[in-house]
């Protein structure tokens, strides 16, 4: 399966070449492109992004699985990150998680990420990569029910 | 207590929108600033006496001079990576009130001679970069930005994808470049930060929203706060075991522990304070004893041994293991290690290990020792200060809860 970025993906990509000073520069706002549109990135994807860019393969994949928010395999279930950092753990993100692994586990994915910068609302996950704070075990229930 | 020179706005509604930005004085520093020539801003810079607010301190008009004063094409990046744990503050500005940054960073750019800038923002903030890129565009059709402005500066936003060490300023720019974010080897001699080898000025969201009111009050009015050394205010945040979590703007200098008790509501449900990380995850713990002391400065915490950092302060009750929060913080340093020094990459490895043990309760002596001498390995020669943090990290907690660990020896 061959990949290519939509029309309007192309278009962006187009108006981010004047943006910087090398065409290099592109490759994480080419990845994010690229799994923004496929919910992951592909090995076509890299491929893509190599040849588009004139560079190799390799440097495009090192510099893909450096960065923890990037997905080289398709996600089965839509994606719960819990915080597990010392203000999160301070108030009670481990009951959050062992509440999600027991309640959530067939429908999502639950990931324990390192501090979101979200200290203040903790405990806190993201669901969908959109931010929920002050978590309780019923609020829970209602965000994703 | 609370004093509102960068947080003014945040409580006003839709501040992240123009209409009301602009009639709440956004952007009304600019046209003082375009009266000046830009040494003029640097000068005032330097005598506001600004100091960087991404956790190092550093006096803000040097770097600016440095870089106006290299030959090349200038670059201002700014640095909204925010991952230090326990800091939440410059999301604040990006969601809050996005044209004072704006505003700060077309001031930046015209002192030190840049027509570029890029914020780089750590990738979970997708929905605070949204409102800012909203923000971005609406300057543009204002002609604030681009080429329609009275002087061009065109920004935009990288989204950083989940690396803690991108916030660290080289590794910063070698993934603003397209590589992996690997810190570089720092320079003996005064130098500026390179972008595609062009002098860059890389300085945190909050220095660069600290800017316009500098520039338009002048540096008498920056300086009317804070203390001879340490001037102006500060968002510190404040979270943890606490009544009231979040972001309070005071001057520096005040008591820790009045900040504590008066804008945090004190320890929460009642309990007793244990103990404080002043500055977000990276500085050494203070026991309560020491707090009494403790002010909000740089200098301050630096004599009781620990640091000012980001502000991020995370309180602690008298509830809390402090074995069982070493363990937390020794996995995030596992976690977030880049990998590219030995004693880095080893070092966390084997201290978070090592912690387990304890937190099992079945460590040795030796696992003390081990504990104690991998510290002073990391605090040893590494391309960055990461390792060098996490050093003091355990040592601060071996230094204020020794008997906590003790009794998890068999
Ligand atoms: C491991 C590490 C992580 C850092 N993370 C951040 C960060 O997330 N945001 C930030 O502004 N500065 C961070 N810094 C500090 C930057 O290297 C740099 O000093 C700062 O952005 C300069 O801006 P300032 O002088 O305005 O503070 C970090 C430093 C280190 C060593
Ligand atoms: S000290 Fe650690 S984080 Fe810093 S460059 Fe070395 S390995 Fe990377
Ligand atoms: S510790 Fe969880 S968001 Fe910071």
């Amino acid at each position: 399966m061959s990949f290519s970025y939509t029309q309007e993906n192309s278009i962006k990509i187009a108006s981010l070449l004047n943006r910087y000073p090398q065409k290099k520069a592109l490759i994480l706002p080419l990845l994010w492109l690229a799994q923004k549109q496929d919910s992951y990135i592909s090995e076509d994807a890299m491929g893509h992004i190599s040849e588009f860019l004139n560079m190799p393969y390799m440097h495009i994949y090192s510099v893909a699985t450096f960065y923890t928010m990037f997905r080289l395999t398709k996600p089965q279930k839509r994606i719960i990150e819990v915080c597990r950092t010392l203000s999160c753990e301070l108030n009670g993100s481990e009951d959050i998680k062992k509440y999600l692994d027991n309640n959530y586990s067939k429908e999502f994915e639950i990931i324990e990420v390192e501090c979101m910068g979200a200290c203040s609302g903790a405990p806190m996950c993201t669901v969908d990569g959109k931010y929920h704070e002050n978590l309780t075990t019923e609020m829970i229930d209602e965000v994703l029910k | 207590m609370i004093t509102r020179i960068v947080s003014n706005n945040f409580e006003i509604p839709d501040s992240h929108t123009m209409d009301v930005a602009l009639s709440n004085g956004r952007y009304s520093s600019l046209k003082p600033v375009f009266e000046k020539e830009p040494q003029e801003l640097i000068d005032i810079i330097k005598a506001s006496g600004l100091r960087g607010k991404g956790g190092g301190g550093a006096a803000a008009g040097n770097k600016w001079q440095i870089v106006s004063d290299w030959e090349g094409t200038k670059y201002v990046v700014v640095n909204a990576d925010e991952s230090e744990p326990g800091t939440f503050k410059d999301r604040r500005i990006l969601s809050l009130d996005p044209h004072l940054l704006i505003e700060g960073i077309i001031a930046t750019c015209y002192a030190v001679g840049s027509n570029t800038s890029y914020i780089y923002v750590r990738g979970e903030y997708e929905e605070f970069s949204d409102i800012l890129q909203d923000s971005i565009d609406e300057a543009y059709e204002k002609n604030f930005l681009g080429v329609g402005a009275q002087y061009r500066v065109d920004i935009t936003i990288h989204r950083g994808a989940g690396a803690y060490i991108c916030g660290e300023k080289s590794a910063l720019l070698e993934s603003l470049e397209g590589n992996r974010g690997h810190p570089r080897l720092k320079p003996h001699s005064p130098k500026p930060e390179f972008y595609f080898n062009e002098p860059t000025l890389v300085n945190n969201v909050e220095t660069i929203a600290s800017v316009p009111f500098i520039l338009e009050n002048g540096a008498e009015a920056y300086r009317a706060y804070g203390t001879e050394k340490s001037p102006g205010t500060m968002l510190f945040g404040i979270s943890g075991n606490i009544t009231k979590p979040g972001i309070y703007e005071v001057e520096f200098g005040v008591s820790m522990l009045e900040y504590i008790e008066k804008v945090g509501g004190g320890v929460k449900n009642g309990k007793k304070l244990k103990a404080v990380i002043p500055g977000g995850a990276s500085t050494p713990i203070l026991p309560f004893e020491m707090l009494k002391e403790a002010r909000l400065d740089y200098e301050n915490l630096r004599d009781l041994g620990s640091a000012l950092g980001t502000g991020g302060m995370i309180v602690m009750d008298e509830d809390a293991s402090m074995v069982k929060a070493l363990k937390n913080l020794l996995r995030f340093y596992h976690h977030e290690s880049c990998g590219q020094c030995t004693p880095c990459r080893e070092g966390t490895s084997w201290s978070d290990k090592i912690l387990d043990r304890f937190v099992a309760k079945r460590a040795t002596m030796e696992d003390l020792e081990m504990l104690r001498s991998v510290s002073k390995t990391m605090n040893g020669k590494t391309i960055c200060v990461f390792a060098p943090a996490a050093s003091g990290v355990i040592d601060g907690f071996l230094k204020h809860f020794e008997s906590e660990f003790l009794e998890c020896i068999v």
